[in-house]
């Protein structure tokens, strides 16, 4: 009970914060979040310099847009889901430009999109498993690695993933088991199957 | 085909723990098959492995992103601050000049009711409304505009 009230005390206080444009308190949001919304969108889009960039964008689309975050929910799923948001629209756009071909309506195939260059997740490796990991995230659907990143990293519940993907808890389920079942391949003997 | 229907039953019954809340029951329904099913007790071992290897993963970010954030936030504050600021005037700005000349045209009409007894003629209301009323309270609204600093926009 103390600890539900100290929850909705943080998020009401973050939500009067954001209303008011409150310096200090986005200060200090950044400070707790940033390297948490780098890493997502790192899961996302695979690029580390399109994870910065969107990362920026998402801090200025907080702050436009705070007066919509109405302290009910926890601040974590609302930012994640902005920075979602605004991810999809970037590779749509970078998609157009590059494509003549119309693009997908559903918008979670805009992120279906295979990222080339060097893998953010071998660098970020820091252990033996980790490192035999890498490799199969970076072949994974994002959608699968995003769902297992909000899951087992950031520890958001069923619900709150479901709220930043905009989708039913029943699709969040079927994404992280069949995203672990892909990476637990990296362990099983001989065991190289592709990505999904 | 048994071996297999058990393992796939099973094996859904693990995933759900490892990834949703299960109940007591069933969390203990798994532990008991797992004690005589070396297939499945791999199968658990796989999984968390494959688990704790993602939480495994440490990214950083660039050693002054957070910096570079919270100054990009700064500059659009302060920018989206001054924008409301003279959104903010120009509606003061506005009301005080729809007020210039609605209460100019009450105080004519006051005035004029008020100047028959006086001997007053039209010309001479009109310019003393003109002058004690109009144009004072036309050049206050134009104040709200003129107004530098922090009292800019406070009537």
């Amino acid at each position: 009970m103390t600890l539900n009230t100290t929850a909705e005390t943080e998020t009401a206080k973050i939500a009067r914060g954001l209303r008011e444009r409150d310096r200090e308190l986005l200060a200090d949001l950044v400070e707790r979040c940033q390297p948490r919304l780098v890493r997502y969108l790192l899961y996302l889009t695979g690029r580390r310099e399109y994870a910065e960039d969107l990362a920026q964008e998402t801090w200025i689309r907080v702050l436009q847009r705070g007066s919509q975050y109405n302290g009910r929910q926890r601040f974590d799923p609302w930012l994640f889901a902005i920075a979602r948001n605004l991810a999809i629209d970037y590779l749509r756009k970078k998609r157009k430009a590059v494509q003549t071909a119309s693009l997908p309506d559903d918008r979670d195939e805009i992120l279906l999109v295979s990222s080339t260059g060097p893998s953010p997740f071998e660098a970020a490796a820091r252990s033996e498993d980790a490192i035999r990991l890498a490799g199969q995230l970076q072949i994974l659907s994002p959608l699968y690695r995003e769902a297992l990143l909000l899951r087992f990293q950031e520890d958001l519940s069923l619900p709150e993933i479901a709220q930043v993907l905009g989708a039913p808890v029943t699709t969040v389920t079927s994404r992280i088991y069949r995203g672990l079942a892909a990476l637990r391949s990296a362990f099983e003997e001989g065991g190289d199957s592709p990505g999904v | 085909m048994i071996r297999l229907e058990c393992d796939k039953k099973f094996r859904e019954l693990i995933d759900r723990c490892f990834v949703e809340e299960v109940s007591a029951e069933d969390r203990r329904l798994m532990h008991d098959h797992i004690s005589g099913c070396n297939s499945c007790k791999r199968y658990v071992e796989l999984t968390g492995r494959t688990i704790r290897g993602l939480r495994e993963f440490t990214f950083t970010s660039e050693p002054d992103s957070s910096a570079q954030v919270r100054e990009i936030l700064a500059h659009h504050t302060e920018t989206m601050r001054q924008h409301n600021v003279q959104s903010k005037i120009w509606a003061a700005f506005a009301v005080a000049l729809s007020m210039s000349f609605v209460g100019s045209a009450l105080v004519y009409q006051l005035v004029k009711r008020l100047a028959v007894p006086m001997h007053f003629d039209t010309a001479q209301v009109q310019a003393g409304v003109l002058v004690f009323w109009l144009l004072p309270s036309f050049c206050s609204a134009l104040c709200l505009l003129a107004a530098r600093g922090e009292n800019r926009g406070i009537a």
